[in-house]
């Protein structure tokens, strides 16, 4: 027991012991260690499925997944500079997680997680910030990221919140409009900013279809990528995200960024904010 | 440098037999591709220490970046960030490393933090598997005024697994040939 706790004294202390040397350089590289270096990484340290020097353990191996050694990993894969993730949050998701009679694990291929990228892109003379939506997809073998989702600002301009637009007067199409060879379309197409007056209800643009379309006619040109997160939903009743933190210190890596005990409804809603929708 | 690679091909040729039978990488067999993946990389970090001195001449700094083109599938990108544009550069490897050449430093040091993090191996639809190696870097350039500029650099670097068929003697033998790809470099606060 006595060495099982020994092992499990968090990365912070066991760390600084191992500076390296490295040609004629010198220097402390614990904080490397410490560091979530790899959102590959961020699974296994949540999983507890490799050492402190970032070797992997398999299944049969004595320590895949120990429930000491998940304990020991989750307590520094939080941002800790994020006052909204309080203690008794991140002990009551650590709680859940590692609960011995059914303990949670987060998979690779498990679907339910998804990245989102913000990119700048060229468009009309301007450079502007676009954000696309990466989800895993299995293909005929293997598989890769694609896009599922975009969301860019002047394509949501452009369209109307149709429960705004009724707020100001309905206008429609009659119910025997039919009768007159639809010639009262002339009214639908009369105004621009009216136009969803005259669409199906609760209809949703599609921008991912609209970027593509863009991107082709050369509208759109890709110029860089600027920030990844990834937003996990595969905890039941759990949303986390996942940032890179790029500082100074212990803390530092692919950490959950945000944390949130969330209901089936709650995840819907929290899905429609992250996807501007 | 040719008993280097006649040890990689005698260990790849010894992999393939037992991958062969099975597509899917044992712990046995990852940790195999590794080192030769880690291999890859640290002849990577060579050539650049090589390219990037000011001792080396000229003509031999151009035959260093012909070589460690050769670690890399075609068209391989690297993206570079830093502390204070966290936007990505992107600059294919050989114009990287003709820029390196050219540095105006009196003295660069470039070196090589021991840790290194090797995720792990994913298939992907054309049949290769692929990976990240993760490598620290520090870099030290001097001007003739004693000008010292300073960064330490994340590198995640893209590695290619594919299987390949060789005849030797008559037989066609399977083996792992681990190629290197797009490399993100990022700039820390160490």
């Amino acid at each position: 027991m006595k060495h099982i706790l020994l092992f499990f004294i968090p990365l912070l202390f066991i760390l600084p012991l191992q500076g390296q040397i490295v040609e004629d350089f010198i220097d402390d590289e614990s904080d490397l260690y410490a560091a979530t270096k790899q959102v590959n990484q961020f699974f296994r340290r949540f999983n507890g499925e490799e050492d402190t020097k970032g070797v992997r353990y398999y299944p049969g191996d004595r320590m895949f997944r120990n429930a000491g050694l998940r304990k020991a990993y989750l307590e520094n894969l939080f941002n800790n500079e994020n006052p909204f993730i309080t203690p008794a949050l991140k002990d009551s998701f650590i709680g859940h997680i590692t609960d011995p009679r059914q303990p949670v694990y987060i998979e690779f291929h498990g679907g339910n997680w998804f990245a989102e990228v913000t990119t700048t892109f060229s468009f009309q003379g301007a450079e502007r910030y676009l954000t696309l939506f990466l989800q895993l997809e299995k293909d005929t073998i293997g598989s890769k990221w694609v896009i599922t989702n975009v969301f860019f600002e002047p394509f949501a301009k452009v369209f109307a919140d149709q429960d705004s637009l009724r707020n100001t007067g309905q206008k429609f199409l009659h119910p025997m409009s039919h009768e007159l060879d639809f010639m009262n379309l002339v009214r639908a197409f009369d105004k621009k900013e009216s136009l969803e007056h005259y669409v199906a209800w609760k209809y949703h643009p599609d921008y991912l279809t609209l970027f593509i379309y863009e991107y082709k006619r050369g509208n759109l040109v890709f110029k860089t990528v600027s920030r990844v997160k990834f937003h996990f939903f595969q905890v039941d009743g759990w949303y986390f995200e996942i940032s890179e933190f790029n500082r100074r210190g212990y803390n530092t890596g692919w950490l959950i960024s945000n944390l949130m005990k969330i209901s089936p409804e709650e995840k819907d809603i929290l899905m429609k904010y992250i996807y501007h929708e | 440098m040719k008993i280097k690679i006649l040890f990689i091909l005698a260990l790849t040729i010894l992999l393939s037999n037992s991958i062969s039978a099975q597509d899917i990488l044992s712990k046995q067999r990852k940790a195999a591709i590794d080192s030769l993946a880690l291999e890859k990389v640290r002849d990577l970090s060579k050539y650049i220490s090589i390219i990037g001195s000011k001792k080396t001449p000229f003509s031999e700094a151009n035959r260093v970046i012909e070589r460690t083109l050769e670690l890399f599938v075609e068209d391989a990108q690297m993206g570079v960030s830093s502390l204070y544009r966290e936007e990505i550069k992107y600059y294919p490897v050989r114009k990287y490393l003709e820029r390196l050449m050219a540095l105006n430093y009196d003295k660069i040091t470039i070196k090589w933090y021991d840790i290194q993090y090797i995720s792990d191996l994913e298939l992907q639809p054309d049949g290769r598997y692929v990976g990240v190696i993760t490598i620290y870097q520090r870099f030290e350039g001097t001007t003739d005024d004693g000008m010292v500029y300073k960064d330490t650099t994340k590198k995640d670097i893209t590695v290619y697994v594919e299987k390949k068929q060789t005849q030797i003697s008559g037989r066609l033998i399977d083996f792992w040939d681990v190629l290197l790809g797009d490399i993100r470099v990022a700039e820390t606060q160490r």
